[in-house]
């Protein structure tokens, strides 16, 4: 059986690798420092159990866990926490597998053999309980059975088409687009202290903005900084627009 | 508080049996019966403000007293137009035999005026009272977790765990930082401590923290300007670095470096804690509670002499104390 142990600090992977060893010294034991690690890692390794830590830099365990709904076989996953009465609660009320650090090792091989796999219900239920603020700091595209992460700070626009909503990002320097399942609604809602709605088929990055081109046929367009093409502002956004560029 | 109430009308029982200073040989069974009546009242009476609670629990006080009030006296007051119709009809007259029907509800209502005047009181007492002890019970806890975050104590248990296998003699010392810690933090609130002392506090634990975080945690010390002998109320900045640490450091993969710098002008002492604050930060609220406390202790022991600011400056977060300079006396 493989297990992937994710937490940033090593002392915490170390003792739950000892105490692992310890159960069954088949297991096979992979290690990650954050979220993103942790969804690179499935993609490479496949593994069967995660040990996931929740409060980790990068991308926090409840994040990483929420990209990893999307794949097509979803993993078992024990979360791990040292004090957090938010999630605690959230996890008794959900029944959702958890243990306390420092972990005992009778109560980590129970967790082993009972784990069972989380659902989406489960799941929602516990961003909702969790008291913190949070929002995503990837977006997860799947495709072709992996997991692709574009981090929300490479992003410069998310455009509507008919059906599908299209992300432009700067991928290592260079321009990128790639299609995602989110709806433009709920992107806004989830992103507005970083993203503006411009138009009815647009979203984009505030940070960016670069400047309004009024064009001949009275249309008004918005250049972004990194992006070659204007994007159209419509009439009803044009004064939110305006009032972000002169604060 | 039913329990209460058959107490209370007992007593009252008791005290109407024996106050007509009178020889009676009736009395014994006077007492059954006054019993009775008063018993009868007092349960009624409490099922009447139960029944009547979920109409007026969001009233003002005011209005529930006065409510709660005029419903026992109405209740009182059938009880005896009862009762005194229930003993005509069996003729059980013997004691009040002499009354009439007015003089009879009279008595029972001036006598049920007073004592459930006295029982609202009373209760309303009681009631203030457990309200207080929660309240403070819930003020030391708190205080508690404004010293150190519970997060705090278990990461640290975690790191032991872990390092009481691997290296036997850094568990051992992290024991001892973390018990000397908690002394520390668990003695009375009172004692001033010199900056010597408060420095050895904060580098102990910074060790501690250093052991979970590793490579992610550095930090710089500019305080020579402090001297050593300055009083500090103790673990004042403890509270302080382990804001940076929750809020700076841990957010970032990277980490990052705190800055613990002095000053020392005009008697007067200033010491600034700095960290780069994370953009990762997620936002948790209820964390004023730490510097509340400083701000708190510090006015307590250096009266309008003292302050803590805290500042944002491009994402970089300061946090800055000003006290008096106080020697430590010779011993």
């Amino acid at each position: 059986m493989k297990i992937l142990i994710v937490d940033d600090e090593p002392l915490a992977r170390e003792r739950l690798t000892h105490l692992l060893t310890e159960i069954d010294d088949t297991y096979q034991l992979i290690n990650a420092s954050n979220g993103v690690e942790a969804i690179e890692q499935v993609n490479a390794q496949e593994p069967d159990i995660i040990l996931m830590d929740i409060r980790m830099p990068g991308m926090n365990g409840l994040e990483a866990t929420h990209h990893l709904m999307n794949i097509e076989n979803p993993l078992a996953i024990i979360f791990t926490t040292a004090y957090d009465e938010y999630a605690l609660q959230a996890f008794e009320s959900h029944a959702v597998d958890y243990l306390l650090k420092p972990i005992r090792k009778d109560r980590l091989e129970k967790a082993l053999n009972s784990c069972s796999k989380l659902n989406k219900v489960q799941l929602e239920q516990l961003g909702l309980q969790n008291h913190e603020v949070t929002y995503r700091t990837h977006i997860s595209v799947h495709i072709r059975g992996t997991l692709f992460l574009v981090a929300i700070k490479d992003i410069y626009c998310f455009l509507a088409d008919h059906k599908y909503v299209t992300v432009k990002y700067n991928k290592e320097g260079i321009l990128a687009e790639t299609i995602i399942e989110d709806t433009l609604k709920s992107l806004e809602e989830e992103f507005n202290t970083t993203f503006l709605r411009i138009h009815r088929n647009a979203l984009i990055r505030k940070d960016n903005i670069e400047a309004l081109q009024k064009q001949s046929d009275g249309k008004v367009l918005l250049k972004l900084r990194g992006l070659p093409e204007g994007l159209e502002v419509s009439r009803r956004h044009l004064s939110s627009v305006r009032k972000i560029m002169k604060s | 508080m039913v329990f209460t109430v058959l107490i209370i009308g007992e007593l009252l029982a008791f005290i109407l049996t024996l106050a007509p200073l009178s020889v009676a040989q009736q009395r014994w069974n006077d007492l059954a019966l006054i019993s009775l009546f008063i018993q009868w009242n007092g349960l009624m009476c409490s099922s009447t403000l139960c029944l009547l609670r979920p109409l007026i629990k969001n009233q003002s006080p005011q209005f529930i007293a006065v409510s709660s009030y005029l419903s026992l006296l109405i209740m009182i007051t059938l009880l005896s137009l009862l009762t005194f119709y229930i003993m005509n009809v069996y003729s059980i007259t013997s004691i009040i035999s002499s009354t009439s029907h007015w003089e009879f509800l009279l008595h029972n209502l001036l006598i049920g005026g007073i004592i459930s005047a006295l029982a609202l009181r009373y209760f309303y007492i009681q009631h203030q009272w457990r309200l207080k002890v929660e309240a403070e019970s819930c003020t030391k806890l708190q205080l508690l977790q404004a010293k150190i975050r519970p997060h705090f104590l278990f990461n640290s248990m975690n790191s032991i765990a872990s390092l009481t296998r691997t290296r036997p003699d850094v568990a051992e010392r992290i024991t001892e930082d973390l018990a000397e810690l908690f002394r520390m933090i668990l003695r009375d609130d009172h004692e001033l401590i010199t900056w010597f002392r408060e420095k050895e506090l904060c580098l102990r634990y910074i060790d501690i923290e250093k052991q979970r975080l590793g490579e992610r945690l550095t930090i710089q010390w500019h305080t020579n300007a402090i001297p050593d002998d300055a009083l500090f109320p103790a673990l004042l900045l403890q509270p302080l670095l382990e804001n940076a640490i929750f809020h700076g450091i841990e957010p970032e993969v990277n980490g990052g470096s705190i800055i613990v710098s002095g000053e020392l002008k005009a008697h007067q002492l200033k010491i600034t804690i700095q960290n780069s604050n994370s953009k990762n930060l997620v936002h948790r609220q209820g964390n004023k509670i730490a510097l509340k406390n400083i701000q708190e202790r510090l006015q307590s022991h250096f009266p309008g002499n003292a302050s803590i600011i805290c500042q944002e400056k491009d994402t970089i977060y300061f946090a800055i104390v000003t006290m008096p300079y106080q020697q430590k006396p010779d011993e």
